[in-house]
């Protein structure tokens, strides 16, 4: 337990090390990387593990995930991006998703935030209210 | 007395008849120092049964006049005291009778203040079972009314999802698309 804990705190640095005005750098990862590497810390795969699960959890609130049912055009990612990337003030990249259960409509999701505007959410929101 | 009376007649009849004439005590041979003699012998004789018979026999009367008296004082007490102790008797028998009644009738009175009671509990006990059992049966009803419309909703909606999946088209994606872009970027 204890030294889960110690690996967790190492992963933490580590990434900490990893950002450049709140972005994670590639070459930065790849300088920690070969530090574990080298090194060789106590228990390397809890920390490499921990390591990952933050760079993940950095990376996805960089990207704008987009689910949709039925055609979205570039322009409207364009859009999506721009705004999230004004609304969270750091560059944030939009990826597509088909999901055919929206019926019609986007799903947006950048690191833990939901934005929703589907044919399937408002039918959810009809079934809750009842 | 009686030899003093025949003596002084005797001498009266001698003075009349003359001293030369034998007295009547003469002819019948009285000797003055014999009737002396047997007066003295009755005296003798009467102190002693005076003494030895007559005052122990006036003693002993007197003693039982005494006993009779007293028994029949004590008598006359005890009739007192029986008469007292019946009228006490009766006033006893009187407030134990007026005490029982009493007792009786608090008695019956706690009896029916105590049916009353349980009476009352009961009617009350009785009134919240029923009050309970009409909460149980309203909320029963609303849980019931809850689940109908919940599971309507859920056909309403999965029909809808169905029909919108079968009726919707591409065009009509694309466009619903456009209008939650902006909606998005909007908010």
């Amino acid at each position: 337990m204890a030294a889960n804990k110690k690996a967790q705190q190492l992963a933490r640095q580590l990434f900490k090390l990893s950002l450049v005005d709140g972005l994670v750098s590639a070459d930065r990862v790849a300088g920690v990387l070969g530090y574990l590497e080298k090194l060789q810390p106590a228990h390397p795969l809890a920390v490499l593990k921990a390591y990952q699960r933050f760079v993940a959890i950095e990376l996805a609130k960089s990207q704008a995930v987009v689910e949709h049912a039925g055609a979205v055009s570039g322009s409207i990612l364009q859009t999506i991006a721009a705004s999230m990337t004004k609304k969270y003030g750091r560059p944030i990249t939009a990826s597509t998703r088909a999901n055919p259960k929206l019926l019609a409509g986007l799903r947006v999701r950048v690191g833990d935030d939901v934005y929703e505007s589907s044919v399937s959410g408002q039918l959810g929101a009809l079934a809750a209210s009842v | 007395m009686l030899t003093s009376l025949f003596l002084a007649a005797v001498e009266a009849h001698g003075a009349v008849t003359g001293a030369s004439e034998p007295g009547l005590i003469e002819k019948f041979g009285v000797e003055w120092q014999f009737v002396l003699f047997q007066g003295i012998s009755f005296l003798i004789l009467f102190g002693v049964l005076y003494k030895f018979f007559i005052k122990p026999t006036t003693a002993t009367m007197e003693e039982r006049q005494s006993k009779i008296e007293a028994g029949l004082k004590y008598a006359e007490d005890m009739k007192v005291q029986l008469a007292a102790s019946q009228q006490e008797t009766a006033t006893l028998v009187k407030n134990a009778q007026f005490e029982a009644n009493k007792i009786i009738e608090e008695s019956r009175k706690t009896a029916k203040d105590f049916a009353d009671k349980i009476h009352k509990e009961a009617a009350e006990r009785a009134a919240d079972q029923m009050a309970k059992a009409q909460q149980a049966i309203e909320l029963e009803h609303k849980k019931m009314l809850a689940d109908a419309r919940t599971e309507i909703a859920r056909l309403v909606v999965t029909t809808t999802e169905r029909v919108l999946a079968k009726k919707l088209t591409e065009a009509d994606r694309a466009s619903y698309n456009e209008t939650a872009a902006k909606e998005l970027t909007n908010a």
